[in-house]
Parts: C-alpha cells; sequence; structure tokens
C-alpha cells in the first residue's frame, strides 16, 4: 500500500502554540468526528540511514523515514564502500554510523511525519505524534501540526473521520526540549503505542521519557547491541508493559513452519525426545536465533544448565548451552553465525533450524527448516543422512515495517504475548556475558 | 475433530487475523443460544488472544437484568469452563455489559445508540459494532429496522448485523426479510449464518478442489455419474418440536446445510480467493439447479417420520409420540430428493440430496461417484467392479477418502475395491474451532465469505418453492413414509435411485 502526504499541507507553529490550536481543531473542525476515540501513536523516527545516505549524495530526498527499495539499494551498496562485511544488514545501526564518518553536505527537504501509510491510516489514529532528531545536534526545535483525514475511499460513506498529525523535528537537544509539550498531547484515557523506530542504544532517556506503561511499546529487538536489546525487552516485559517486539513478530513463519512439522499426532511423541538443536542466523547479530530457540526450549520444558560462547570460527563467534529435558536427558543447542552474500533488511535475519530428536527404540528424526533465500548445506551435513528427514523451506514474509505495525494497532492488547513474555528472559539468558 | 492431544508448538500461533477493536452487541442475552454457544466461543477466542484488550459484549434482552447478573448467569452457564480458567474468566467477564432492550421499542434502539457510546468512550471500542439476533426469526425484520431508525447502522464500514438461522420460511418470506434488511443497511453489513459453513471440512471442499490439479479436470459431467449427499443424524428433535413442527427436514436442514455442501460441490472455479467473488460462483451455481422433475416434484422427493424403534430394553419413541409434537403430525423428519443442475459442467448429472434424524449413524458427507471403466476386463471379486467414488467427510471422522480396484492377491487378475483415506485427526491432530468460534471471528472481522449473499438464500428457497408448495397445497401427493427409528429412512426412497441401478452409499 502507497503511503500518502496529509492531505493538508502542515501548519509550522511555534513549539508553545501547539496545545492550544489543536484544542480549537477539535472543539470546531474535528467536532464529533468518528477520529475522537481511537488511539495516540508516537514514533521515535531518527532515521539515521536514510539522513546519512540522503546527506553523502546515495540517495535522493525527501526524507520520509520509510524504508523503500531505493533506500535498500543504497544501504546495501553503501555495506560494501564502507568496507563493512557483506552479512552487515542494512537496518544495522554500524552502516549509518560508518556513514556518518563520511563526507556530503547534500540536503533533502524533511517530511518525516507527514507520510502516512494506508495500512495505519485506514485504523484513523487520534493522534500521530513523530519525533524526528535531526543530523545536526544544534538545530532548534521545529514543530509541524496538521488535521489528516483518510482519502475518501477508506471513508466509507459513513462520517468523516480524522486525527491530527504533529510532528517534532530538531537536534538532540531541541527534542529533550520537546518531549515536555509531547506529554500533555497524548490523551490519558486513549491507548496510546509508542514505536521505537531506531536503535535500542541509543537515546535511553527518550525511550524512558516516551515509553512510560500503561503505553504500549513497538521495538525492534534486531536493532541495538545484542545484550542491551534482550535486557530492554526483559525488563520492560517484567513491569507489565505491553512490549511487542517486531523482530519477534518477523519469527512468525519459522514458528508456523515448525509447528506445522509436528501437527501429525504420530509425530509429537517426538517432542519429547530432542537431543541437539542448531540455528543458523545471518551475520553477528543472535537475538532472533536466540528467541526462537527460548521460545522451544519454554514450549517443551526445558531447563537451561549452562551457555557459553563457542570458538571463532572464520564466521564469527557461536553461542553454546546445554538445557535439561522433563525426563532429565540434555539437549545440545548451538546458534552459529554464517556469512551471507545478500543480507536481508534486518541483522540476524534466520538461515535454518536444525531439530534431532531420538526416541527410545525409533529411527532419530531430523527436521531442518530453511529460509526462501538461503541454503541449509550446512545443517544438512553430518550423518543426516541416516536419520528420518522432515525439510520444510519456510516462506519469507514481504510486509513492511508498517504492515506489521497496522496489525498491532488494529487490534491490540495492553499486556505482553505469554508467548514472548515466557521466551525474552530465557532468551536473555541464552546469551552469555 | 475429536483429538485432544496438542503439540505444544501450536500453542498462541493462531493468531494471523486481529479481530479489530469493537462492541459485540448481542440481542437474545438471555436466551439458549447465547449461554450455549456464543458466550463459550467469545471465551475460547479470549483465551486465545484472539479478542484486542478494547472489546466489550453487550447482552441485550427484554428482561431487566444489570451488568452485574448477566456476568453471573454467564458464569453460571459455564460454569465447569469458568472455573477451570478462572482468573482468564475474571478478566473476560470485566467486559460484558447488558441493557434491558426491546427490539420493538424505537425508544429503546436511541437508549442503546447512547449505551454504546458510554462504552466505546470507557472500553475505547472506536465506535465499531456487530449486531448479532440471537432472537426469534419474528424479530428480524423489527431488529434490523429499529437498529437502522436509531442511526447505528449508517457506517456500513463500521458496523454489521449478524442473522441466525432460518433466514426465511419460504422463497417469499426470505425475499421479504431482504427486501427489509437491505433497505436497513448495504448487503456488506449483513452477515447471514449457516453453521455448515463454519465446519473446517466444509471449508475444505473448496480448498479440496480449487488448491489441486488433479481434481478439477475430472469434476463433471464426462468423468461424475452421481453425487450423493448425506447429513444423517442419530438423535430425534429432542426439546426442540415447538420449532420442528412447524419447519421439517426440508426447511431445518436441506434448504440451508445441504445446499451449501451442494453449491460448494457444484460452484465453478472463482477468479481470486475474494468473498464476493466466491459467493457469486455459489449464487450462479444454485440458480442453475432445479429438481428433477419440476412439473412432478413428487416424483423426485421423498418424505419420511421416524416411527418407534430400539428394543424392549431401550425403545425410542417415534416421532408423534414426542413431547410436543401433535399425535397427527405430517412433520417430515427424513427427506431425499433428486436434483439437477442445468449447466455445462453437470448437465445430466444426479444429485441426490437425503437428511434425517433417528438413523443409525450421524455423519455428513459427500460422495462423488465416477463412471465405470468403459470396459470391464478384469472379473472383479464382487461381481462387478466398485466405480471409483471420491467421499469428502464432513463429520465425523473428517477427511476424504477415494476407492478404488486394485488385484486381488492371488492367482487370476480379479480385481477388488480398496479404499485410500486421509484423515484429518491423523495429520493435523488439532482439534479445530468449533463453528461458532470461526463464523463469530469472521463476522467481527467483516469477512464474508462463510456468510450467505441474498442471492445465494433466494435461490436455495427457489430450488426447493415446487416442493415446499406442494406440502401446502397437496401434501398427500408427498406422503409421510414412516421408518423405524434407527434405520437408513423409508425404503421408497431406495426407489428414487432404483430407476437408475443405483444405491445409497450405506456408509
Ligand atoms: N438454540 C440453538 O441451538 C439455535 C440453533 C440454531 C439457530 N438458533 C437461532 O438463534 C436464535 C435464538 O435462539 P434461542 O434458542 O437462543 O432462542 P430463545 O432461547 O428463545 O431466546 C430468545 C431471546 O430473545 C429475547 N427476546 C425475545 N423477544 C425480544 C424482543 N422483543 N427484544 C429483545 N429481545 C427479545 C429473549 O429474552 P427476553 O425474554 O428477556 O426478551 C431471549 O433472550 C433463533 O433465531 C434461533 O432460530 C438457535
Amino acid at each position: 500500500m502507497a503511503p500518502q502526504l496529509t492531505l493538508q499541507a502542515p501548519l509550522e507553529l511555534p513549539p508553545d502554540q501547539v496545545p492550544a490550536y489543536l484544542e480549537s481543531l477539535w472543539s470546531q473542525g474535528l467536532k464529533g468526528s468518528a477520529g475522537a476515540a481511537t488511539f495516540t501513536l508516537v514514533v521515535w523516527e531518527p532515521s539515521w540511514l536514510q539522513q546519512q545516505l540522503v546527506r553523502t549524495g546515495r540517495l535522493d530526498g525527501p526524507i520520509s523515514g520509510l524504508l523503500s527499495e531505493e533506500l535498500l539499494t543504497a544501504a546495501r551498496g553503501a555495506v560494501t564502500d564502507c568496507g563493512l562485511p557483506p552479512s552487515t544488514a542494512p537496518s544495522a545501526p554500524e552502516l549509518a554510523w560508518a556513514l556518518g564518518q563520511q563526507e556530503g553536505q547534500h540536503s533533502a527537504p524533511d517530511l518525516r511525519g507527514q507520510f502516512v501509510d494506508r495500512a495505519i491510516s485506514s485504523h484513523r489514529p487520534r493522534r500521530l505524534i513523530t519525533l524526528a532528531p535531526t543530523l545536526t545536534a544544534d538545530t532548534p526545535l521545529e514543530t509541524l501540526v496538521a488535521a489528516y483525514c483518510p482519502l475518501p475511499e477508506e471513508r466509507g460513506s459513513g462520517e468523516d473521520a480524522c486525527g491530527d498529525v504533529v510532528v517534532l523535528r530538531g537536534g538532540m537537544g531541541a527534542i529533550q526540549q520537546g518531549l515536555a509539550i509531547l506529554q500533555p498531547l497524548i490523551e490519558p484515557d486513549l491507548p496510546c503505542w509508542v514505536w521505537w523506530n531506531g536503535s535500542l542504544d541509543e537515546s535511553p532517556d527518550v525511550l524512558e521519557a516516551l515509553a512510560t506503561p500503561p503505553r504500549r511499546l513497538v521495538l525492534d529487538s534486531s536493532i541495538g547491541s545484542p545484550r542491551r536489546c534482550l535486557d530492554q525487552l526483559v525488563q520492560r516485559i517484567a513491569t507489565g508493559q505491553a512490549v511487542n517486539d517486531l523482530n519477534w513478530l518477523r519469527l512468525r513463519s519459522w514458528r508456523e513452519s515448525l509447528a506445522m512439522v509436528f501437527d501429525p499426532p504420530s509425530r509429537q511423541g517426538a517432542l519429547q525426545h530432542v537431543v541437539q538443536l542448531d540455528i543458523d542466523v545471518e551475520g553477528q547479530h543472535p537475538v532472533k536465533g536466540l528467541l526462537l530457540a527460548a521460545w522451544i526450549a519454554d514450549r517443551l520444558g526445558w531447563h537451561l544448565q549452562t551457555s557459553y560462547r563457542l570458538p571463532a570460527n572464520g564466521d564469527g563467534e557461536g553461542i553454546g548451552a546445554e538445557f535439561q529435558r522433563h525426563d532429565g536427558e540434555s539437549v545440545q543447542f548451538r546458534l552459529m553465525p554464517v556469512p551471507v552474500g545478500l543480507a536481508k533488511t534486518h541483522p540476524g535475519a534466520l538461515v535454518g533450524l536444525r531439530l534431532i530428536c531420538a526416541p527410545q527404540g525409533q529411527a532419530p528424526l531430523c527436521v531442518i527448516l530453511c529460509s526462501e533465500s538461503g541454503g541449509c548445506m550446512r545443517l544438512e551435513a553430518g550423518g543426516v543422512a541416516s536419520m528420518e528427514l522432515a525439510e520444510e523451506v519456510v516462506p519469507m514474509p514481504n510486509e513492511s515495517e508498517e504492515m506489521e505495525l497496522a496489525r498491532l494497532l488494529g487490534g491490540g492488547h495492553d499486556t505482553t504475548n505469554p508467548l514472548l513474555a515466557a521466551a525474552a528472559p530465557l532468551a536473555a539468558k541464552l546469551l552469555p556475558e | 475433530m475429536g483429538a485432544t492431544l496438542t503439540n505444544p508448538l501450536r500453542v498462541g500461533l493462531r493468531q494471523e487475523r486481529v479481530i479489530p477493536p469493537q462492541c459485540l452487541v448481542i440481542f437474545g442475552a438471555s436466551g439458549d443460544l447465547t449461554h450455549r454457544k456464543l458466550i463459550p466461543a467469545l471465551f475460547e477466542l479470549f483465551r486465545q488472544r484472539r479478542l484486542p484488550s478494547e472489546f466489550a459484549v453487550l447482552g441485550c434482552a427484554r428482561r431487566p437484568w444489570s451488568d452485574e447478573e448477566f456476568r453471573s448467569r454467564m458464569a453460571e452457564a459455564l460454569a465447569p469452563e469458568v472455573k477451570r480458567h478462572q482468573s482468564a474468566w475474571n478478566q473476560f467477564a470485566a467486559c460484558l455489559f447488558y441493557e434491558p432492550v426491546d427490539l420493538q421499542q424505537p425508544a429503546d434502539a436511541v437508549r442503546l445508540g447512547e449505551r454504546l457510546e458510554a462504552i466505546d468512550k470507557l472500553k475505547a471500542t472506536r465506535g465499531n459494532r456487530t449486531f448479532y439476533l440471537s432472537v426469534s426469526p419474528a424479530f428480524y425484520a423489527s431488529g434490523c429496522r429499529s437498529l437502522a431508525a436509531a442511526g447505528l447502522l449508517k457506517d456500513p464500514s463500521r458496523s454489521r448485523v449478524v442473522i441466525e438461522k432460518p433466514f426465511g420460511t419460504d422463497y417469499a418470506s426470505a425475499e421479504q426479510l431482504n427486501r427489509v434488511v437491505q433497505s436497513c443497511g448495504q448487503e456488506q453489513q449483513i452477515f447471514r449464518i449457516d453453521h455448515y459453513l463454519g465446519k473446517e471440512t466444509v471449508q475444505n471442499i473448496l480448498v479440496l478442489r480449487f488448491a489441486n490439479t488433479i481434481f478439477e479436470p475430472i469434476w463433471n459431467r464426462n468423468y461424475i455419474a452421481n453425487v450423493q449427499i448425506t447429513a444423517a443424524e442419530t438423535v430425534g428433535v429432542e426439546e426442540r418440536a415447538g420449532y420442528y413442527e412447524s419447519s421439517g427436514a426440508l426447511r431445518d436442514m436441506v434448504q440451508n446445510h445441504l445446499t451449501q455442501m451442494l453449491a460448494l460441490t457444484t460452484m465453478e472455479a472463482p477468479g481470486r480467493f475474494d468473498p464476493e467473488a466466491i459467493r457469486n460462483e455459489k449464487a450462479k451455481v444454485l440458480q442453475a439447479a432445479r429438481l428433477a422433475n419440476e412439473e412432478e416434484p413428487w416424483k423426485c422427493c421423498v418424505r419420511g417420520q421416524y416411527s418407534q424403534g430400539g428394543n424392549r430394553l431401550n425403545p425410542v419413541a417415534g416421532y408423534r409420540q414426542e413431547p410436543g409434537v401433535n399425535a397427527n403430525s405430517t412433520t417430515e423428519t427424513y427427506v431425499a430428493m433428486k436434483l439437477f443442475i442445468d449447466n455445462w459442467r453437470w448437465q445430466g448429472v444426479p444429485f441426490y440430496l437425503r437428511t434425517g434424524k433417528r438413523l443409525p449413524k450421524r455423519l455428513s458427507e459427500v460422495v462423488l461417484t465416477f463412471h465405470e471403466a468403459p470396459v470391464h476386463l478384469f472379473d472383479a471379486a464382487g461381481g462387478s467392479p466398485t466405480a471409483n467414488q471420491l467421499i469428502l467427510r464432513i463429520q465425523p471422522d473428517e477427511g476424504a477418502g477415494f476407492v478404488f480396484e486394485v488385484k486381488a492377491p492371488g492367482s487370476g487378475m480379479r480385481s477388488r475395491p480398496v479404499d485410500m483415506h486421509f484423515s484429518y485427526d491423523e495429520s493435523f491432530g488439532e482439534p479445530s474451532d468449533e463453528g461458532y468460534v470461526r463464523l463469530l471471528a469472521d463476522a467481527m472481522l467483516g469477512d464474508p465469505t462463510l456468510f450467505t449473499r441474498s442471492d445465494e438464500v433466494e435461490a436455495a428457497w427457489r430450488l426447493y418453492t415446487p416442493l415446499l408448495e406442494l406440502i401446502e397445497d397437496a401434501p398427500w401427493q408427498l406422503p409421510i413414509h414412516p421408518y423405524e427409528s434407527g434405520t437408513w429412512g423409508p425404503g421408497a426412497a431406495d426407489n428414487l435411485l432404483a430407476e437408475e441401478g443405483l444405491m445409497w452409499r450405506r456408509p
């Protein structure tokens, strides 16, 4: 679905006049509109990568905050130019950082917060607030406001449903100052989602200020250092806040494919006899692989005994662990980074999974799941030939972040999904200190 | 589907389609269906996290209950479930509300509108509403009218109406009801329930036909000799005599459930998997269907009524002896008939439909029998070779079977039939959603694929009009044949097929 611009040109107002302006907008223009009772969406939208690609002349503007095809192509080109390993994902913060070291003074209009994806606008947010920090640290605070109406075809023949759009833009100092204006703009009686569309390593104080419970947090545990990502996830879930992790949601097709293998009742017994679990991931970000392993371990009732780093082979360091099953037998786990020629958009995408079950008195069962794009030669090697083999190719979800987010907004929960709530702490323990 | 073994990796995975925030308004909240089916289905959806946090159920009926009373009545009715999941129930019960509403009082609908706005504020349900009419069919029309008059149906993207069965009692009443309903809202807002469409295996007919290439080339008159559709029940009329006496098997089962199975089995492939594309094809094929003999409908239909059965220790009452049934009742509890479909694909292929109560087995199935091999090269163990059959089992033991001839072991070249069997339970082992869970979820999602459209309902009624008129005007021409409880219906039903040298499949 194509994103679209707000229908009204946004109005630039001095920051202190924003609340009064919005107040009058709702008491006059939007009075009685159905947008009144939906939700607020607050987006932290640094778009460092896009800003750097534009500044270094690798990408044309405007700066939209969206991950377009052109942006991904430009980013993949930049990976090589910056001398980063080819398995570096476009959205890895290392890439934006490396680009920051390069020359360039190109500029483009900054329209962040003014594009609304159709998938999101169809839910008629009452208020969309975007925080758009700029590369230059001392840019003063700019505030933009616009009433927003869905296009007629989205509206149906019912009454007009409108919301408003607020953008706070400026250097980091200005953004801090903007936080004070922002808080009263969030209607306390309506659900509020905070989408942290950036690295979990950056601006912890802004995250702290924005994502206070009971606001629902949307983050991406593939962006930021693995330790910080998992700790944030675990701590926030522990407070009872609703946490939605896009990295976890992207595991959906892997979980579905694995569950499918064990649907026939004749196979379900084998799940009690898993002896080995191997997961291959792209590059050096293990969080997604750890979440998958933790989910399996939690569902099958395994207890973690130890976890350790595996000696570096050519491709980098892996993670090993030992679990204990209900019946006291042990399960060996290994997560290995594998090099890929063309990395997926997000760090640590899954390449393959292998699960070996050894039920007593029966032939061992080996389940192999492979991603659509990569092979899993590594997992197919090594004695697998003598086992009953179940191999599945996992389809690649091809949905934008906005679609994923829209799904959350479309039927939200005020608590964390219990499967994620159970998997996250275990994944954090799996990551060796 | 029977199996209780669950795959631990499956738990919590069914979240592909999220139900949007909304208030579900149930009219008839104090009635039987609400506590037996609707609230259990909703509680199931809640426990699977398929309901959003912004969700409310507003129960409505005439009696002056309070929110609290509604909650405790529902808790009572679901006691075993509630006990098993007490804390989940407490959370769920907090979404239950009640408002006394008489659907025939326009002023009540206005008050209802105000209550709904208060709930929107309280639960942030965004003004989305699903109105479920679980009241006597006599109130469908007036119910829709008062909702429309109170302005509660004016936004088609945010309000819809679910209508229970039966939708009309004949062609004229269905058409009249459609007219009223359509004057209150748009067709896309109207969700007419047919419970059979909530069954996984009924939906599977579509997948089996249109996701595989091997069936479609032979799915026509060139290969298929005849089709039998059976829905057999072992139970009698139970407590529903009041309703059943005025309805009978033709209205209660054939016009809706069997006809839906017929439509899914015979429709053309839709251009895309889209509710309107599918419903267009279903409506089209039903419009092409007709009784095998419209001029003399008594020649293609047999009605029956169960009589006493069982044995001395376990006697089973006949229909006329059931409580609430007229001792001279001529209501049919069994009906069998022969149809044709006048289109390119099905010209000349007879379709045999039958349904009945107090039959020996509970089962629903569609059986496609293929033409016999043109030349009989081999001796068959059973005399003549059995024609190939594809059996789509709807319930129980859901799955599909294929009957074909193989060489009987031993010297010589005799053939005998074998059955290749696919079973849902053995392959998936997962209990699938109960019909109401699926249908409620779809209605709240606004997905009408599994609901019947106005033209489908009308085409289905039109199809049986000659029979209904005959029963009304000249019942002696379509007499009630008694059959002993626990048998496969009256012998006359066998004659329907015998003229073509066929027999009912004995499952
Ligand atoms: N029960 C089943 O298994 C089943 C199966 C298939 C289809 N259905 C269909 O589902 C519908 C409901 O069946 P049911 O068995 O639940 O019926 P029921 O037990 O007789 O309940 C009827 C409900 O309607 C309410 N009601 C009656 N007049 C009303 C009015 N003027 N305004 C508002 N509410 C009114 C009644 O409550 P008050 O007296 O308090 O108003 C009661 O809650 C029927 O259309 C039936 O054909 C039922």
